[in-house]
Order: structure tokens, then C-alpha cells, then sequence
């Protein structure tokens, strides 16, 4: 190690060098990209971002939905149906979420006859990705409350229903949170991967931009900035909705 | 629906079995390039140095926000690597950053005065690494590590949007040909879930031997 660099001072004075470093060739050289190229396109490509968010929001709503039987049939299911449901999740979340993706829009419609356009493909298929994450996500909040909780709550004469719903299921959903953002994070990355079947999602849309105009670097650098600030907004959210969560982090 | 036809796996079995292969080499460079960098990047942010934590604080945001496709398309199109470079780089830009985490969450959850205890006692640098560090840092590490590396192999299945020949690309070439993409997708699927297996057990077994040790 540099002795001049040993104090917290001194690293943190280098560190804002960098920074600083890195924020004036970035000024210098953001205005010279293609933005007269990309200008036109400004509002089709808010719309995708737009189109991403709402798919990330929407299949996440519905996974929940489905997460939470799903989770309650894994913990405290009849052994039966406790196996056909870890055999389901584990499943879905050992595929690649590409291939979960194909599977609803390419090979559905051959065994149920039936054509799905590719919007409500990617809903279903991103839908069942995060059920399959958020289950676990509710089992591991489920399990994080001391089993002693629920049997306090019935020996104070509490009926089963109201010891879960006014005891357990608020610490469980407390500890959920962290990881109910993450995986929020991970689903609005997943949503990329529908541009696959075509939809026009963000990542899509910066593609399609960037066959119709010469602007490379100008789209990426918009492609990135839109899922960075997506992503950071979402983990920010929880911050400011639990300040102990960096605690926990 | 109509009759499903299993004949088609037999009969596509090379490529089946080429892809398999690919999407084995192509995660198995994944695995020992992220846990590499990830380790390294790792170790920057449980350093008691400022600048290094701030380095891998800035790595690991930076790139764990992004989607591996985001990277993927970058390196491939932008870049204009060839395509299996370009897929490695990406799947270890992308992992790596969340073992990296993993493993600074690792070390850091042993508690300083451990360290502080055993130098005191006499311990070299050495030593309170392999004897004092490494043992405890393993164990808390093995299972989120096994979870990076069942996704090492879940992502190395976006490269096949840049023809990367691997299971889901061969998939995709069957359905083509011959409209039997769920016969494909079910096969596929199911060496997924047993590679998957596979890792799940190999990490299994590596942590009891690790703490038997």
C-alpha cells in the first residue's frame, strides 16, 4: 500500500478524483453521440420502457397471486401434494427463464390447439417465473417466524385462522420484504428476454431503433440507463419503505 | 391436442446431445471465470480499505442492474466480439458480481475481533486466513453459491439468441424443422433441471467434504 494513501481522507480524496475524472469525459463525450439520430425515436422508446414496467408490475401481481397457494401447499400441504408442488417449483426455477418463455409461446399452442399472441405469452411465462420465486420467497418468510408465535397465539384463544392472519402473516411479510424486492429487480431484468418472442419491450424496441438509425452507442447507453434507473428506483422503494433493510443487506 | 411423438428426440439426437454439450463447456467456463472475478471482486469489498470497497461496491451495482442480454448484445454487436467470447464475457461480467457479493457478505459476517484475536495470539497472515477465515467463510458461502452457479447455467441459455449452437438454440432448430417443439422443450427442459440437479448435488457434496475436513 501507498503511504499516502493509508488515511480514509486521502482514499476517499482519490476516489472523487476518479469520479470526477470519469463525470467530465463522460460530459465530453455524451453530447458527441448520435442523439440527432435518436431524437425522433424519444417517445417510442419511453412507451417500451414503459411497455417493460408494466409487464414487470402486472406478472409480478399475478405471481404473487399464485405464490401465495403455491407456498401454503409446500409448508403445509398433505405430503401428496406437498411433493408435486416442490417438484413444480424447483422445475420452473431450474429452466432457464428463456426456455420458460419459448416453452409458453411455441409449444402451448401445438398441445392446446389453441394460438396465444405473444403478449400474453410473455405475461403467462414471466407470470409463472416470478410464482415460482415468490413462493419460496413466502415459504422462507413463513419459516422465519418462531413456530412458538402461532402456538402462543392459540393458547391465548386466538381461532387458527386469526393467530395466521394477525400474528404470523405480518412478521412473515416484514421479512419478505428484502427479498420480494429483489426478486421485483430480477423480473424486471427477466422482462429483456421476451423481446425474444417479439414483444415490443424495451430491449426490443433500442434494438429495432438501432437497425432503422446508426446511433450504437448512443442506444446502449439509453438501453443501460433505462434498466440501471429501473432497477435502482425498485431497491430504492424498499429503503425508503423500511429504513432497516440496509441493515439487514 | 394432437399425438405427441417422442421419436423426434431419437431421431434428433445429435443435436440434442451437441447442444447439451455446448451449454455444459460454455457454463463450466462461466463457473471457474465468475468465481474468479467474483472472488477477487469479493475480496475488494471486505477489504478494511475505502477504495477498494467502493470499487467493488461500484462493480457490483453497476453490472447487477443490467440484464445478462443487455451485456450480451453490447459485447456481440457493439463490440463486435465473435460470438463465444462475447458470451463468456458476458456470463462472467453478469455472475461474477453477484458472487462477488456473496463472498464479501461471506467475509464479512466473520466477526473482526476474530482476526483481531488470532493475530494477537500469534497467528501469521497466513494462517488466520486458512485456519481462522477460509473454514468459517466457506460454510456460510457454499449454499448462495451453489444458487449463482445453477444460474451460471440458466443464463448461459440466453447466448443461444446470438447462436450460440447450445440446448435452447438446438431446441428452437428442431421446433423449426419439424413443429416438435414440445417433445424438444420437455427433453430440454429435463436435462436442464438434471444439470441442475447435478450442480446442486456436486456443491452438496463438495460442502460436506469441505466440513468434515
Amino acid at each position: 500500500m501507498i503511504p499516502a494513501l493509508r488515511s480514509d481522507r486521502a482514499q476517499d480524496a482519490l476516489w472523487y478524483v476518479v469520479v470526477a475524472a470519469a463525470v467530465v469525459l463522460g460530459a465530453y463525450w455524451v453530447p458527441r453521440l448520435e442523439w440527432t439520430a435518436v431524437a425522433p425515436s424519444w417517445f417510442f422508446l419511453l412507451t417500451a420502457l414503459g411497455r417493460s414496467w408494466f409487464l414487470a408490475v402486472i406478472s409480478i401481481a399475478f405471481g404473487a397471486l399464485a405464490a401465495a397457494p403455491l407456498a401454503l401447499l409446500r409448508v403445509y400441504g398433505p405430503p401428496g401434494l406437498r411433493h408435486a408442488t416442490i417438484a413444480l417449483i424447483e422445475a420452473v426455477r431450474a429452466t432457464p427463464e428463456l426456455m420458460l418463455i419459448f416453452w409458453v409461446y411455441f409449444t402451448m399452442p401445438l398441445i392446446s390447439g389453441s394460438q396465444v399472441t405473444a403478449w400474453n405469452a410473455a405475461l403467462g411465462a414471466l407470470s409463472i417465473i416470478a410464482a415460482a420465486y415468490l413462493a419460496e420467497v413466502v415459504r422462507a418468510g413463513l419459516n422465519s417466524v418462531p413456530p412458538g408465535q402461532l402456538e402462543a397465539a392459540r393458547a391465548l384463544g386466538l381461532s387458527s385462522t386469526q393467530a395466521f392472519g394477525l400474528v404470523v402473516l405480518p412478521q412473515a411479510l416484514r421479512n419478505m420484504l428484502p427479498a420480494l424486492v429483489a426478486q421485483f429487480v430480477a423480473l424486471f431484468k427477466t422482462t429483456s428476454l421476451v423481446s425474444a418472442i417479439g414483444v415490443m419491450d424495451f430491449f426490443r424496441a433500442v434494438s429495432v431503433t438501432k437497425n432503422a438509425v446508426f446511433a450504437p452507442y448512443a442506444l446502449y447507453l439509453i438501453l443501460a440507463a433505462g434498466y440501471f434507473v429501473s432497477c435502482a428506483v425498485i431497491s430504492r422503494v424498499v429503503r425508503w419503505l423500511d429504513p432497516r433493510y440496509q441493515l439487514l443487506e | 391436442m394432437r399425438a405427441l411423438d417422442w421419436s423426434i428426440l431419437w431421431q434428433y439426437r445429435d443435436a440434442l446431445l451437441s447442444g447439451l454439450l455446448t451449454t455444459l463447456w460454455v457454463s463450466a467456463v462461466g463457473v471457474v471465470t465468475s468465481t474468479a472475478a467474483g472472488v477477487l471482486v469479493g475480496c475488494l469489498g471486505a477489504l478494511p480499505l475505502r477504495l477498494a470497497r467502493r470499487f467493488a461496491g461500484t462493480y457490483t451495482g453497476f453490472l447487477r442492474n443490467l440484464p445478462m442480454i443487455v451485456k450480451l448484445f453490447f459485447l456481440y454487436f457493439v463490440l463486435g466480439l465473435p460470438a463465444f467470447p462475447a458470451a463468456l464475457l458476458a456470463l462472467m461480467l453478469h455472475q461474477s458480481a453477484y458472487i462477488a457479493d456473496v463472498v464479501s457478505a461471506g467475509i464479512r459476517s466473520v466477526s473482526r475481533g476474530q482476526i483481531d484475536a488470532a493475530l494477537s495470539l500469534g497467528l501469521k497472515w497466513q494462517q488466520v486466513f486458512r485456519l481462522i477465515l477460509l473454514p468459517q467463510v466457506l460454510r456460510i458461502v457454499m449454499p448462495p453459491l451453489t444458487t449463482q452457479y445453477v444460474a451460471v447455467v440458466k443464463n448461459s441459455s440466453v447466448a443461444s439468441l446470438i447462436a450460440i449452437p447450445d440446448l435452447t438454440y438446438e431446441t428452437q432448430g428442431i421446433n423449426v424443422e419439424t413443429f416438435r417443439g414440445f417433445e424438444a422443450a420437455t427433453a430440454a427442459t429435463a436435462l436442464y433441471v438434471v444439470i441442475a440437479l447435478a450442480v446442486i448435488g456436486g456443491m452438496s457434496a463438495l460442502a460436506s467434504r469441505l466440513g468434515t475436513r
